[in-house]
Order: structure tokens, then C-alpha cells, then sequence
């Protein structure tokens, strides 16, 4: 394992990883993890940072976008609270995820965002439809109410003040 | 099998605080703080203080360096930056531009 960069769990860095080669954390990272290679994020750690790689695989704690350009696993006892976007995206039973999840090539990548607030989720489900059977037919209560409750519209905001209208028609005539 | 390394290829930057050994074959900037031992490999570029318990130096340190046991300078080690520690060597090969600090 000579060109695996192995971030100890007795390791605290705050700034930045970046360049060729595997990654494994098992410490503590705030920050931005940016590689080329696989990206293991351990049982264990905890990652304040955003997260690109070719393969990230998350077993612990993540507060940050992760970025898969080939994919992005969850397995059980992972904790991420931020979007995840990757060609193919796993999520294991037991993995806890709150944030946009979009699976597709980050490159060739749209707005199509899906909420998965709360979701527990059965793998492999990261399509929207999947998503939504696995959330009609026994999905936790708490999961389900997320689910079916669509995301909340964009606040509405008058265009115009009170009486603006009534005063433009009256400056009209 | 030093349980913190940073591998040929990458490169860390920032503040890295550690209480276990230190393995360094990448590139590092900042600033590095541990209880144990750091290892700075051949091949390895290093432009940061160090604090930790032993030192030893194959490659290239650019930076202060405080250690309370140890500092080792490897054949083809390079350094460049005050060292305080309680024994250092340089072995025949190496490079050093600094200021010595023993507590004599």
C-alpha cells in the first residue's frame, strides 16, 4: 500500500488534500479533499470538507459535498449531511444521508435534484424512481412523510408592493 | 507501518496535528504538530514547522523544526531552517543551512 495517504485517526488537519493516488481517513479533516484516486473516508472519522474523487466509499462522518466521478458508496454507519453527485451512487441499509442526490456524470450534470431529507434507504436505490417505490412501500414513517411531501415552493414574494397595481391602472387612464 | 502517510503524489496543505507517528513521502505546506515520530522520506517535499518527539529526514524540509527527542539527518536529506532538539545528527551526504538550538 505504498501510494495509499493514510490520515490516521489520531490525525486533526485543517486545509487541504489534494493530488494523485488513494486516500483513507480515519482522523479528523476540515477542509477540501480533492484526488484523483479512490477517497475511503473510515468507521470513525470525521470529514468537514467536500470531497472529490474517482471513487469515494463513506463508512463515517461527512459534512460536505461529495463528488464521485465514477461513484460514490455509502455503506452502513455512514453519516453525510451534503449533496452527493457520481456516475453510480450506492447507499447501503444503515447509512444516513441528508442532501441533494443527483446520479450522474458531474460533468454532464443537471439540475435534477431529488431531496433526501431523513431518507433510510435500501440499496441500491439511488434512482429517483426507485427512490420513490422504496418510499411508497415501507420506508420508515419519518422517511415517508419526507418523501411524499414535495419540497417546499420558493417563497412568495410580491413582485409588486401593495396597491402598486391599483395605482398604475388608475395612472393609466 | 507508520499509521498516518502521506503518499508520493499528493499534496496536503494546512495545519496537520497528530498524536501518532508520521509518515511524509508527499508534499506538505503548512504547519505539522505530533507527539511521535515524523518521518520525511526521500522524495518528499516539505515546506513546514515541525513539533514532534523524533525526527528523521531523507528528503526536503524547508521550515523550522522542534523536536524533543531526536532530529536525524538521512544521506541526501535536506534541510533548511533552525532545528531545536535535544541529539541531532547529520550523516555524511546531507544538507543543512541553520541554526542549532541543544539546550547545551
Amino acid at each position: 500500500m505504498a501510494d495509499v495517504t493514510v490520515v490516521g485517526s489520531g490525525i486533526f488537519l485543517r486545509g487541504s488534500i489534494q493530488g494523485e493516488g488513494d486516500l483513507e481517513i480515519r482522523g479528523r479533516v476540515e477542509g477540501e479533499i480533492t484526488v484523483a484516486g479512490e477517497v475511503t473516508i473510515a468507521d470513525g472519522a470525521l470529514v468537514k470538507a467536500d470531497v472529490t474523487g474517482r471513487r469515494i466509499t463513506v463508512r463515517g462522518a461527512v459534512a460536505g459535498n461529495l463528488t464521485g466521478e465514477e461513484a460514490v458508496r455509502l455503506e452502513g454507519g455512514a453519516r453525510v449531511v451534503g449533496d452527493v453527485r457520481a456516475a453510480a451512487i450506492g447507499i447501503a441499509d444503515g447509512a444516513l444521508l441528508r442532501g441533494n442526490v443527483q446520479t450522474e456524470k458531474p460533468a454532464a450534470a443537471q439540475r435534477t435534484t431529488v431531496r433526501a431529507a431523513g431518507a433510510r434507504l435500501e440499496r441500491p436505490a439511488p434512482r429517483v424512481e426507485a427512490r420513490k417505490a422504496a418510499a411508497g412501500n415501507g420506508a420508515s414513517r419519518r422517511g415517508q412523510a419526507a418523501e411524499e411531501r414535495p419540497a417546499p415552493p420558493p417563497p412568495v414574494v410580491p413582485a409588486l408592493k401593495k396597491g402598486t397595481r391599483a395605482a398604475l391602472r388608475k395612472r393609466a387612464r | 507501518m507508520a499509521s498516518t502517510v502521506i503518499s508520493q503524489g499528493i499534496t496536503i496543505e494546512g495545519e496537520l496535528t497528530a498524536d501518532e507517528d508520521v509518515l511524509i513521502q508527499g508534499t506538505l505546506k503548512g504547519k505539522l504538530v505530533t507527539k511521535d515520530a515524523v518521518s520525511v522520506e526521500s522524495g518528499a517535499v516539505v515546506e513546514a514547522d515541525i513539533a514532534a518527539s523524533s525526527l528523521s529526514v531523507g528528503g526536503q524540509i524547508r521550515g523550522n523544526v522542534t523536536a524533543k527527542d531526536r532530529v536525524d539527518l538521512m544521506p541526501g536529506g535536506r534541510l533548511i531552517g533552525d532545528v531545536k532538539a535535544s541529539r541531532l545528527t547529520i550523516a555524511d551526504g546531507a544538507s543543512f543551512k541553520g541554526n542549532v538550538d541543544m539546550d547545551v
